[in-house]
């Protein structure tokens, strides 16, 4: 007789924002093996930025990979092609990217804390914390024009300054927000039902994100020091107060205080841009067509995304190659899973803040 | 004889699928669900059972592994009921257009009551898209509700009769 259960997760499913598949191997309650479909949401856009679109719209049509981390995309991007022009952005432009991406970075965060929330059976903190969301919603909206998707980086500059009234507003929201974060720590680490969900549970050890060569929170939460602002000096983040977060235990627990803790550094350096703002032009004239091949790497709010982008001199570019946080953290996830109860399935999977239309495109 | 009327319009429970959207539209749902701007007050409830569900939210420019999903979960949501494509990509394929792999909106798949523009569609835009559907669920449902002469029933075995073919499930070939 078979010993054990296959259970589907999946592909529709109240606890996920996106279509994946999980085909978990039961042995009880115990999971013993994990099977994950992802390629529900491919849209094929890497193939369209070589043959539909001009290089200078590519940056807005690789925003809409995701729309989580769209500021991202079209930054790696950006930085790609200034790289292949021969163009360094001066450091006004710089400071207004990395702002964006700062901000972009706490609401993501935010949001994967609620639907970590939710996943563990706590309805009324998933509300309370989109609640606190949205003042990082309205900052954006006022910088930009948008709440999602705002095509802020443009190639030579950003399409938008900052006036004195928005650092103002910037500051009254992120003063709210970090008094509010601080009371979530609190939260996170002495509710004891929160800590039944969360500590000791789906745990990755410092050995298996090495191997499995886990990214972003998921690593930081295990001890594994792998940041891109730490590594890259395309950005001038030591400039601005970047500090690296780490944690050692690597279940639930760990990764939501990365997060918690991250968003406290990226309130810091938001602070700091906004008082410290270079003076400069906030778009300058780039001329030429890119010609050759192109690197970058930038830090997500999941971790690594890797751009590579080839011209020939052409208008339409030859190659873009997207390699997104979550892609390479999948067999790290799969790990995870292995040998935990089937209950805890949905929180787990929340805390690595999966994002499959990045992983599909 | 209108019993159920009320009950459906004081209470519609939303489906939410993503048929291969970028996520934008799908966070400013679930911002419009939370307290800020609280769809809830209108009864709304997000629930993840099609079989319970009267409006049926679709983000994403239908790709062309989710289609299939895509009309399975809309013959499983029981009559009457309402499909609200929220986005731009959802309605005409947007920024997809043409892509290798999308099939360009999903009113080519199955009938669209309320379209909601934007990229991504705020969530004010949302709010006014889910009170326009909730007027069409009120006439649809009265108009499933409607008491019938006895001749007219004649009529209406003949209506539901030709409906049990369309209620086939849909074939797909992938497990
Ligand atoms: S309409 Fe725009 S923001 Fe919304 S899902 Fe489509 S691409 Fe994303």
């Amino acid at each position: 007789m078979k010993k054990t259960v296959q259970i589907p997760l999946g592909s529709q499913h109240i606890s996920l924002l996106e279509p994946i598949r999980f085909k978990f191997e039961c042995e009880n309650e115990k999971i013993i093996g994990v099977d994950a479909d992802v390629g529900f949401v491919h849209r094929g856009v890497e193939l369209a930025c070589t043959r539909k679109f001009e290089f200078k719209q590519v940056g807005y049509v690789v925003a809409r990979v995701c729309g989580l981390c769209a500021i991202t995309h079209s930054l790696s991007y950006t930085l790609a092609v200034e790289k292949l022009l021969g163009y360094e952005a001066n450091d006004r432009i710089k400071y207004l990217r990395m702002l964006m991406v700062e901000l972009d970075r706490i609401h993501s965060h935010m949001l994967c804390l609620a639907h970590t929330a939710e996943n563990a059976g706590f309805e009324a903190l998933f509300m309370q914390i989109m609640a606190q969301r949205e003042p990082v919603m309205d900052i954006q909206e006022a910088i930009s024009g948008n709440r999602v998707q705002f095509d802020y980086i443009s190639i030579g500059g950003v399409n938008r300054d900052l006036t004195p009234d928005l650092s103002a507003l910037i500051h009254k929201n992120l003063a709210a927000l970090s008094e509010k974060v601080d009371a979530l720590m609190m939260l996170f680490d002495t509710n004891w039902s929160l800590s039944l969900k969360y500590k000791g549970i789906g745990v990755l050890s410092l050995e298996n994100a090495y191997t499995y060569n886990a990214l972003g929170p998921l690593a930081r939460a295990a001890g594994l020091a792998s940041d891109v602002r730490s590594e890259s000096s395309d950005l001038p983040y030591e400039a601005v107060g970047y500090t690296m977060v780490l944690e050692s235990s690597g279940d639930i627990h760990a990764r939501n205080f990365v997060r918690l803790r991250e968003i406290v550094n990226s309130i810091a350096m938001c602070r700091n841009i906004v008082d410290n703002l270079p003076v400069g032009e906030i778009q300058e004239k780039v001329k030429g067509k890119p010609k050759g091949e192109a690197v970058v790497r930038v830090e997500a709010p999941r971790g690594e995304l890797f751009y590579l982008v080839r011209g020939s001199g052409q208008n339409i570019l030859e190659r873009v190659r997207i390699k997104t946080p979550t892609f390479s953290g999948i067999p790290a996830m799969m790990e995870v899973f292995k040998g935990s109860q089937y209950a805890d399935a949905p929180a787990i999977l929340a805390s690595f803040d999966p994002c499959m239309s990045c992983t599909a495109k | 004889m209108k019993f159920f009327t009320p009950f459906r319009k004081k209470s519609p429970w939303i489906l939410h699928y993503n048929a291969g959207s970028c996520n934008g539209c799908d966070i400013e749902i679930l911002a419009a669900l939370g307290p800020k701007f609280d769809l809830e007050r209108f009864g709304a409830i997000n629930t993840g059972n099609p079989k319970q569900s009267d409006i049926f939210l679709v983000t994403g420019p239908v790709t062309y592994r989710s289609r299939e999903r895509l009309v399975e979960l809309y013959t499983q949501i029981p009559e009457p009921k309402v499909v609200v494509a929220v986005g731009s990509c959802t309605d005409t394929g947007g920024v997809f257009r043409g892509m290798l792999n999308v099939e360009d909106g999903i009113d080519r798949y199955i009938p669209v009551d309320v379209y909601i523009p934007g990229c991504a569609a705020s969530p004010q835009l949302i709010i006014d898209g889910l009170v326009k559907a909730l007027e069409i669920l009120e006439t649809k449902s009265k108009a499933i509700e409607k008491p019938f002469k006895l001749f007219g029933a004649v009529q209406m075995i003949g209506t539901k009769l030709s409906r049990l073919n369309m209620a086939q499930r849909v074939r797909h070939d992938e497990n």
